[in-house]
C-alpha cells in the first residue's frame, strides 16, 4: 500500500517520529530508534559543559537517513526559540524544528501566543516549522495560514503517558486541518497511539513512553505497529457504534426451531 | 590584561588572529558538533575558519543533545 506521509514537500514512510530524550544509553536510543522504523527523530540543543571534555555525540548514534528535528525545549518566549532555531540552523542542522514555547514549568503546556508569533518570525526566515500546541482548532488553522508544516497538539501534558485526553479537541482539529496533524506528547501505550491514528492524526511522536518502557526496544516496535494498525483502521472506515446488539450470526434457520 | 572572550559564561584567553574553528579546537571541543553564537547572532558553520574574535566577544557554544 503506498501511504506516505507529506510534511513540507518531504515524504516519509513511517508515521511514527520519536524523541531522543530519557533513554538510559545513546546505544539503547539507537537501538529503539532503528526498531521504531521512524524517519526522524527530535533533539535538544544544550550549551556545552566545557569542563565535561569530548564526550560522545549523540548524532554518533543516529543513521544518517533519519531526519534530525531540533526542538525548542526550554524556551519561554518566542525571542528565545528563534534564536535557539537559529543556532542549530546556522551550525548545520537542518532547517526544521519543532517549535516549543513553554512557560510553565509545572505543567508544559505551550504557550499559544508566543508560539504562534515564533511561528511567523521563523517561517519568514524559511524555517519549516512544526509547533507542538494545545489541541485548539482555531489556534491549528492560524498556525497553518502562517505557514507552519504541521501542527502537533498534546494528547495529554508532556511525559505524563496518559493518553488522548483532548480526544475531542484533536478530532475537530482533524476535520478542519489543512496540514498533517500530528500528536505530540501524553501517548503512553501503543494502544494510545492506534486510537490517535484510527481517530485520524497524521502521524504521532513518542518519547518517554518508549525510553522509560522496561523494554524500549520491543516498545519501539510495539509502537511502530501500533501506528499501522491504526493508520490502517483508519484507511480502512471503522464501522460506526450502535446503541444495542447486532447479531453476526443468521437470525433464521435454526438447528433447534420447530 | 591581555585580549580575552567570553564562552558559556568563562572568561578565556585570546590569540591574536583566532578564529572561531581554533578556538574550539582549543578548548577541546571538535568542531563536528558545535553550534556557535557570538554577541547574540549565530555563526554560519561554513565560516567558522574565517571568522575572527574580537576582544571582548561573548561567545555561546552549544550542541544538539538528547531530547523530546
Amino acid at each position: 500500500m503506498d501511504d506516505v506521509l507529506t510534511i513540507a514537500g518531504r515524504e516519509f514512510s513511517s508515521r511514527l517520529i520519536t524523541g531522543t530524550g530519557k533513554y538510559e544509553t545513546f546505544e539503547l536510543m539507537r537501538d529503539a530508534v532503528a526498531a521504531s522504523g521512524c524517519e526522524m527523530v527530535t533533539v535538544a540543543v544544550r550549551r556545552i559543559d566545557l569542563d565535561a571534555g569530548d564526550d560522545a555525540s549523540i548524532l554518533d548514534f543516529l543513521p544518517e537517513d533519519v531526519l534530525l528535528l531540533p526542538n525548542t525545549a526550554g524556551c519561554e518566549t518566542a525571542e528565545e526559540a528563534v534564536r535557539v532555531a537559529r543556532l542549530a540552523r546556522a551550525g548545520g542542522l537542518p532547517d526544521w524544528v519543532k517549535l516549543e514555547v513553554i512557560p510553565d514549568p509545572r505543567h508544559l503546556l505551550p504557550d499559544p501566543v508566543e508560539t504562534l508569533r515564533a511561528a511567523e518570525i521563523l517561517v519568514e526566515d524559511g524555517f519549516t516549522v512544526l509547533p507542538y500546541m494545545l489541541p485548539d482548532p482555531v489556534l491549528a488553522r492560524r498556525l497553518a495560514e502562517v505557514g507552519c508544516a504541521t501542527v502537533m497538539p498534546l494528547a495529554a501534558p508532556i511525559g505524563t503517558g496518559r493518553g488522548l485526553k483532548l480526544r475531542d479537541s484533536i478530532r475537530i482539529m482533524v476535520e478542519e486541518a489543512e496540514v498533517p496533524v500530528v500528536v505530540d506528547a501524553g501517548l503512553g501505550a501503543p494502544s494510545h497511539a492506534a486510537e490517535a491514528m484510527e481517530l485520524g492524526a497524521d502521524a504521532v511522536l513518542v518519547n518517554t513512553a518508549i525510553a522509560r518502557a522496561g523494554d524500549p526496544v520491543t516498545m519501539a516496535r510495539a509502537f511502530r505497529l501500533a501506528v499501522e494498525a491504526g493508520r490502517a483502521g483508519r484507511l480502512a472506515g471503522v464501522m460506526d457504534e450502535q446503541a444495542t446488539a447486532q447479531p453476526s450470526s443468521p437470525v433464521g434457520g435454526l438447528v433447534t426451531q420447530p | 590584561m591581555s585580549a580575552a572572550v567570553t564562552v558559556n559564561g568563562r572568561v578565556h584567553e585570546l590569540e591574536a588572529g583566532e578564529t572561531v574553528e581554533r578556538l574550539l579546537e582549543r578548548l577541546g571541543l571538535g568542531a563536528r558538533y558545535a553550534l556557535v553564537e557570538r554577541n547574540g547572532d549565530p555563526v554560519e558553520r561554513a565560516a567558522y575558519g574565517s571568522v575572527e574574535l574580537a576582544p571582548g566577544d561573548t561567545l555561546v557554544v552549544a550542541r544538539p543533545v538528547a531530547g523530546g
